[in-house]
């Protein structure tokens, strides 16, 4: 089998550019539109995602704005995640939001840029970045409390029109 | 068949229970006593009493006696601790891509 070989030249590189930023790199032993596949077909994503574990996919809309979500029957339990996806260019560029039911209200937004090597292989680049709650927490004191407060001057505006 | 890593397994197990998770969100608002939480739950003090282990196993509830009342309190490892959950994370990110790595060797060639 020639893949033995290939198989030892498998890159990966994690790093944490802040504490807050996860980055993986890897490369696979596949063509992009394969590997693209691999990350949007339900039935592919069903093959890997769950890391061995059954995995119940019970929406995936691929499409900016759509929304994921898969359940995965682990050793100790069941497990929701989901998220939405925010930008699909394919067979280039994912990316979506990331939930798990265990902790809500942590939103990471997970970014995979899909790089064709030219010779069957494909780097995966994957940057994770996580809010912290200092920016949650000022974005639900600041940010939602301000996009209320403008919703609730437009509806007393509208009210008063209407009045 | 893949396995959590053990570290991990102990805080999914124990925050896949909704009392559970609800025992964290209070002690969130601060410390309480084992019987207050199982009053407030509607439970038993030895029913609570097994669900505290289990977070105090994971190491997301610490425990101390003071007199007649053990008292209930968030840590060592706090779940809102955002590394606490980039940490899980990242183990789970790396075993879903080794096992697509696995996924594609295996079904290499195959066009769907």
């Amino acid at each position: 089998m020639s893949s033995s070989t290939k198989e030892s030249e498998v890159m990966s590189k994690v790093t944490t550019p802040t504490d807050r930023e996860i980055h993986i790199e890897r490369v696979f032993n596949a063509p992009r539109d394969r590997v693209w596949q691999a990350f949007t077909d339900p039935k592919l994503v069903a093959k890997w995602w769950g890391r061995g574990n059954k995995l119940v996919i019970e929406r995936m809309e691929v499409e900016r704005g759509g929304h994921w979500r898969f359940v995965e029957h682990g050793p100790d339990g069941v497990h929701g995640f989901e998220g939405r996806y925010r930008e699909v260019t394919p067979p280039e560029r994912l990316v979506h939001t990331f939930e798990w039911d265990g902790m809500p209200g942590y939103v990471a937004l997970e970014t995979a840029v899909f790089e064709d090597l030219g010779d069957g292989r494909t780097k995966v680049v994957n940057t994770t970045l996580f809010n912290t709650s200092e920016e949650r927490d000022g974005l639900l004191h600041s940010g939602m409390e301000k996009g209320l407060n403008q919703s609730y001057a437009a509806l007393d505006r509208l009210l008063a029109e209407m009045g | 068949m893949v396995q959590y890593p053990k570290r991990l397994d102990k805080a999914f197990a124990a925050i896949s229970d909704p009392t559970r998770r609800g025992i964290l969100v209070r002690l969130g608002r601060g410390d309480a006593s084992i019987s207050d939480l199982a009053e407030r739950f509607g439970m038993t003090l030895t029913g609570m009493k097994k669900h505290v282990q289990v977070l105090e196993d994971a190491r997301l509830v610490t425990t101390e006696k003071v007199g007649r009342v053990r008292t209930a309190r968030l840590g060592p490892r706090r779940l809102e601790d955002e590394s606490a959950w980039i940490g899980m994370y990242q183990e789970m990110l790396n075993s879903r891509l080794n096992r697509l790595e696995e996924f594609l060797e295996r079904t290499k060639g195959e066009t769907q």
